[in-house]
């Protein structure tokens, strides 16, 4: 029993004080950014890395997604003659929730696990100690363009989803189910608002970006330096990540969306 | 370069426990011990990327521990360090390695920059490698570049961690000639931290023996060598046997292969 309660301190003590640790991080990383400016390049590199290499697993996700969409709200839409709202239907489910979200796991599947990894291993074969021993800032020069990019990269991936993903849904419903395509745009540019729906949605996405890059790099930076301490690290940005960006999303969408 | 009583602990582990040492300007300074010692950690200690529990490092005058970030910076931009991996950025080619320092901190044309890492590449022997990768070097290769890198700030002291291990004879004879040459001829202050014996005697000046937290010998090579104590001349000839024993302490042999019935049927309940 006293185990017990020791073990359950000793766990409260450890999570308390990696809190701490991340979040003097991200005070190093945030400090850093000014220095970026001029620096350009390698703010650059790195949305190329996060954003670009990051394209064609979300546009392959948002078209399919789209498409699920289309066909499963088209079945219960169809039912109370109300096909013609298939645009807005799809439209809004991505840009408010599965555009941030899905993007968000995606990224942090495959961006935010890579960081980690690259970090961890850096750390692993004495890179972050060789350039502190240059007298090179590591925080700053490792860790805040990749902090800064995946901030910019991940609303950017959740625009591209949503779009791919109102085309698939398009595809799907006038292409193939027959909704009339004068009323799935229509409709969608009537009902969609600018502020409630796209910029809630974008605002998320930047959070998740911010949330899911800050895990990444912290898990990487705090990984113990042996192959078996960064794949620890390596699962623990995914399953991080997957649990803040869902539990996150219930939040800002009851702050955005709630009466 | 100057420590005094330097006390560090990991845990209840302590590696260092009142440690004087001196490293005299211009010289090849070894700093030798059995592995586990603390030999790396003590590199970390006069770097100022680790920080001890008590007493002083000075590099040059200026208490390492005592200054702030940036005035630490400025010191390394005058230590080297030469890690046991290499440390190479591995997304950067070799080139890229050595002109790293010299573009973060030294404003230079482009042409001055890329004479510079010729002529520091040129040192090593390693100048028409330029264009490779780190993935592309051997073990060795890599050393010798990581040593054009912690050389291209013409810095006025270079730590070696473990600069012999897992090197094949003829790396290993390119890595000891390059240390004591490039210390000679840049007029460098060198430490060497190892547990090649017979590599570093050959090219230190002055030795530090470290075992259990303090030292046990220092002097030239031949005084380290003539130590009268069993421990540093089992050290120092690498004798199998001696205060160090071959066997980590165990049960007799006897008992661990004929256990006693009854220890026997514990053995199979634990088990199981």
């Amino acid at each position: 029993m006293l185990n017990a309660i020791a073990r359950l301190g000793h766990t409260g003590m450890a999570t308390l004080a990696s809190l701490g640790r991340a979040h003097l991080l991200l005070g190093a990383m945030l400090i850093g950014l000014p220095a970026l400016t001029l620096r350009p390049r390698l703010l650059m590199q790195q949305v190329y890395f996060i954003g670009v290499l990051s394209t064609l697993i979300v546009v392959v996700s948002g078209l399919f997604v789209g498409m699920v969409l289309g066909l499963q709200g088209y079945y219960v839409l169809s039912q109370f003659r109300a096909a013609e709202s298939l645009g807005v239907m799809v439209a809004a489910s991505l840009v408010r929730e599965l555009g941030p979200v899905v993007t968000a796991l995606l990224v942090a599947g495959r961006a935010g696990s890579a960081l980690t990894a690259e970090i961890g291993l850096m750390k692993a074969t004495e890179q972050l100690s060789g350039l502190e021993m240059m007298a090179v800032d590591p925080v700053r020069r490792v860790l805040s363009p990749r902090f800064l990019g995946g901030f910019i990269a991940m609303p950017l991936l959740a625009a591209m989803f949503s779009a791919v993903g109102v085309l698939g849904g398009w595809f799907v419903g006038v292409g193939l189910l027959g909704v009339d395509d004068g009323a799935y745009w229509t409709q969608m540019q009537a009902k969609l608002d600018f502020g409630e729906d796209i910029v809630n949605g974008v605002i998320k996405s930047l959070v998740f970006g911010f949330v899911v890059t800050w895990i990444a790099l912290y898990e990487g930076y705090d990984a113990t330096p042996t192959s078996a301490g960064v794949s620890r690290a390596t699962t623990r940005t995914v399953v991080h990540s997957a649990l803040a960006v869902l539990g996150l999303d219930f939040i800002l969408t009851a702050l955005m969306f709630g009466d | 370069m100057r420590i005094r009583g330097l006390r560090f602990a990991r845990g209840e582990r302590v590696v260092f426990d009142g440690v004087d040492l001196d490293i005299p300007r211009g010289l090849v300074t070894a700093i030798m011990g059995p592995s586990g010692t603390g030999k790396t950690t003590l590199l970390k200690l006069i770097s100022g990327q680790l920080r001890p529990d008590a007493g002083t490092v000075e590099v040059d005058g200026q208490d390492v521990h005592r200054l702030g970030q940036q005035a630490l910076y400025r010191l390394r931009t005058r230590m080297g360090m030469l890690f046991q991996s290499g440390a190479l950025l591995t997304d950067l080619d070799v080139f890229e390695n050595v002109a790293f320092p010299l573009r973060e901190h030294a404003r230079l044309p482009p042409s001055l920059l890329r004479k510079l890492v010729l002529m520091k590449l040129e040192a090593v022997g390693l100048r028409g490698a330029a264009r490779l990768l780190p993935s592309e070097l051997s073990g060795g290769m890599a050393r010798r570049v990581a040593l054009a890198r912690a050389m291209a700030l013409d810095p006025m002291m270079i730590m070696y961690d473990e600069p012999f291990t897992g090197q094949d004879p003829i790396s290993m004879g390119v890595l000891v000639t390059l240390i004591r040459a490039l210390n000679d001829a840049s007029g460098l202050t060198s430490i060497v931290v190892s547990h090649d014996v017979r590599e570093t005697a050959g090219i230190a000046d002055r030795i530090y023996l470290i075992a259990n937290g303090s030292v046990v010998a220092s002097g030239t090579s031949a005084t380290v060598d003539a130590h009268p104590s069993p421990w540093v001349q089992q050290f120092m000839h690498g004798l199998p046997d001696g205060p160090v024993h071959f066997h980590y302490p165990a049960v007799p042999l006897e008992r661990e292969l004929f256990p006693s019935p009854r220890r026997a049927w514990w053995r199979r309940v634990r088990a199981a």
